[in-house]
């Protein structure tokens, strides 16, 4: 595994900001005002795609490879996002997530190769296949269990039928097209990388068919997981990449780095004698449920510390790390000058000597 | 009241002019030597895209005077959704006019993607709503369901969006569509709704104008033809105790003397292939309507102009609707007084080249108007009419 991983920043939707719970960067919240006697030249001229748009260029001036707009049902809309983020950079990758009940997949590819011919094939997707049950209700989706992947297995078959074959008829118990395909210039492009997730069998049986990267999350058991995907896959001719979404607190050195996590803990309402302490096994800061979003797990310590956790997920084959942080801009900036130097290659240091 | 006067965005490319049918805006021809957006340098593509050109003409348009540019959208266009939210934080006032059909973007979610425009534009989001269109190229859309059937789920599809704007929770169950505790998230809640303006010209679609239409948008068509159609809709309005403003989409090929205009539109015409003439597609009332304005076959190209100033070949010269207006700056300009009289209270005017020619009417026509004021859109026709007051 000489290869260099590929490092993505997660885009905050809802709002960012330096205390963990507060969202007034990207207009989720009221600024603090400004003391009365103080000029405030701030009054309409920040707004949420200002500062989603100040977490791209950081993303893509840290050198990160790009930048993951989750779906969330209860922050920003991801596509649209992407589009401000692609069209305001030049090298990012922007992964835009959704799932296959916003559109039917004719739309999904049209818009997306829109965005394609735009920025010169930097959109992948991300699709959410089990989403919980009353946020789908809530997006006028009344599918359930096996059903879900049957109509996600539909959506991709469809969106990668008319983008890559003109004349493309299809006829499906959730979908039909007729005489369909995209033509030029709107044909030939790169179909956006799919990503899929989950670790149950119909997750890796779609992952298998359609996924370019299967991400995974710290709390699921990656061995098995990546082991059955990977014979799923083999058994497709097919090959999927792995990819682990995970949240990061890295600093100078390890007290320094805890002494951060006891102050994001302390303001985001835990008590000092409630400070979880990392699975001495897999080195993952529970800590995060808190401070990241229920459920969290990531890696707290030095840059050395963090890098070396990330080795150690990379040795179990995953190539793609969707890392996140807040606030967002400077922790990009911190990621980009001091943790991804860890993983140049000798060729890629001798390079940059020579510039 | 105050008329607002958009311009139209090619999300399938441009011509450089009417004189011959050649695109070489955008690569829906071969990339060549004298291609643009992406050209050829040194040999090679440059490396821009046609967004690159989309963001000239509205910031072109904007800078001469509309308030906003339409965005269409057909099988073979951009799609506006991704051009509006690619070029939201480009211009400072202008509209981004999204043509879309329902059906195709679930309602929750084209609710979603227009709360997050609003919040990143400061609500300069306008729908232009298609129902009708259809024809073979509904199937290549994936859309299966019928002509008037369309004008039901449109119903449907605004009432649900209309129903998760302000926040949740809203259940809705119809013949299309389904939700339960739905809900724009604070605060993507609450924006401003968008204007929409309404197409289509079937009787389905007039009815359903009356419902859901701030505008009902109308191709220009003879006045007499328009001026019924108008009537139409304002019938069926009154019956829902509704009253929607008229729109009309107009091309517009105006020059400094009316004979210029003529001579631009016979060299065009001199490379019109007798054998495109276009036949009728698909099943939209529109277009059979503007081809049963005119006795076919034509030799002449002033054959086609059925009233002074109004021509309908304009299909012949580049892709798109039939009729539109041809004349000196002050001719184009008497005619949209005309059509203001008519009850008209906004246009979405175009023409080709459209980066060219949104500079020339902004400047040249739009200050003849006389029929009411027009609204200001920039900061620099705002600065000129204020000198000239």
């Amino acid at each position: 595994m000489t290869e260099t991983p590929e490092f993505l920043v997660t885009v905050p939707t809802r709002g960012d900001g330096r205390h963990p719970l507060r969202r007034d960067r990207g207009d989720w919240e009221e600024r603090r005002p400004l003391p009365a006697f103080v000029t405030d030249p701030r009054g309409g001229v920040s707004g949420p795609s200002a500062h989603i748009a100040q977490v791209g260029r950081a993303a893509e001036i840290a050198g990160l490879d790009g930048a993951l707009v989750p779906f969330d049902p209860e922050g920003e809309e991801s596509l649209v996002l992407a589009a401000g983020l692609l069209r305001g950079s030049r090298h990012l990758r922007v992964i835009a997530g959704f799932h296959a009940g916003i559109a039917t997949p004719v739309y999904a590819a049209k818009l997306s190769a829109s965005l394609q011919r735009f920025t010169g094939g930097r959109l992948d997707w991300q699709i959410d296949v089990a989403l919980d049950p009353v946020v789908a209700r809530a997006h006028g989706d009344f599918l359930q269990g096996g059903d879900r992947y049957a109509r996600a297995e539909e959506f991709l078959t469809v969106a990668k039928g008319v983008w890559h074959e003109e004349g493309y008829t299809y006829e499906g118990v959730f979908y039909q097209v007729l005489a369909g395909g995209f033509q030029p210039p709107n044909a030939g492009l790169p179909f956006p990388r799919v990503h899929l997730s989950g670790i149950e069998p119909g997750a890796l049986a779609l992952s298998a068919r359609h996924a370019d990267v299967h991400l995974f999350d710290p709390g699921q058991n990656l061995d098995v997981g990546i082991a059955g995907l990977g014979d799923r896959a083999a058994a497709e001719g097919r090959a999927v990449a792995y990819g682990l979404r995970l949240p990061v607190l890295a600093r100078e050195d390890e007290e320094e780095a805890w002494r951060e996590a006891r102050g994001l803990w302390a303001l985001a309402g835990g008590a000092d004698e409630d400070f979880p302490r990392p699975d001495p096994k897999t080195g993952l800061w529970p800590g995060f449920d808190r401070i990241a979003g229920p459920g969290a797990l990531g890696l707290v310590g030095s840059y050395e510390g963090v890098a070396a956790g990330i080795r150690a997920y990379r040795d179990l084959g995953v190539t793609t790390f969707v890392l996140s942080a807040r606030p967002t801009v400077e922790e990009a900036y911190r990621l980009g000058e001091r943790l991804l130097p860890l993983f140049a290659t000798e060729s890629q240091k001798e390079t940059a000597h020579v510039h | 009241m105050s008329i607002d006067i958009y311009w139209r965005i090619g999300t399938h490319g441009d011509q450089p002019s009417l004189r011959r049918r050649v695109t070489s805006r955008g690569e829906w021809a071969p990339v060549v030597p004298g291609s643009l957006a992406p050209g050829v340098r040194h040999g090679r593509r440059d490396g821009y895209s046609y967004v690159e050109h989309m963001a000239d003409v509205a910031r072109a348009s904007e800078v001469s005077g509309f308030v906003g540019g339409l965005l269409p959208s057909f099988p073979f266009t951009d799609d506006p959704w991704a051009t509006a939210a690619a070029l939201a934080r480009e211009t400072t006032t202008y509209r981004f006019m999204i043509a879309y059909q329902p059906g195709f973007l679930h309602p929750v979610q084209a609710a979603r993607m227009s709360a997050t425009l609003q919040r990143a534009t400061g609500g300069r989001l306008v729908y232009n709503i298609i129902s009708g269109g259809g024809g073979p190229a509904q199937l290549w859309w994936g859309d299966r369901v019928d002509h008037d059937d369309r004008y039901a789920r449109t119903s449907e599809f605004l009432d649900v969006l209309k129903g998760v704007w302000n926040g949740g929770p809203f259940d809705y169950e119809g013949r299309f569509y389904r939700v339960e505790g739905a809900g724009l998230p604070e605060p993507l809640a609450r924006q401003p709704f968008p204007e929409i303006y309404f197409s289509g010209s079937s009787k389905a679609a007039i009815e359903a104008a009356g419902r859901h239409a701030d505008y009902y948008l109308s191709w220009l068509e003879p006045f007499p033809d328009l001026a019924a159609k108008f009537a139409q809709v304002r019938e069926h309005s009154a019956a829902l105790g509704t009253a929607p403003k008229f729109a009309v989409r107009i091309d517009v090929l105006a020059r400094e003397t009316e004979e210029a205009a003529w001579d631009e539109i016979r060299r065009g015409w001199e490379h019109v292939d007798p054998s495109a003439l276009a036949s009728a597609d698909g099943d939209s009332v529109g277009w059979l309507r503007s081809q049963s304005f005119v006795s076919w076959p034509v030799r002449h190209h002033r054959e086609l102009e059925v009233s002074p100033n109004v021509w309908g070949g304009f299909h012949l010269l580049r892709g798109g609707p039939a009729f539109g207006l041809v004349g000196s700056y002050a001719q184009v300009a008497e005619r949209l007084d005309e059509l203001i009289g008519l009850g008209v209270g906004a246009f979405i005017l175009a023409g080709v080249p459209h980066l060219e020619e949104a500079y020339r009417v902004g400047e040249e026509v739009l200050p003849l108007l006389k029929g009411h004021d027009v609204r200001v859109a920039s900061p620099l026709t705002a600065a000129l009419s204020d000198s000239r007051a």
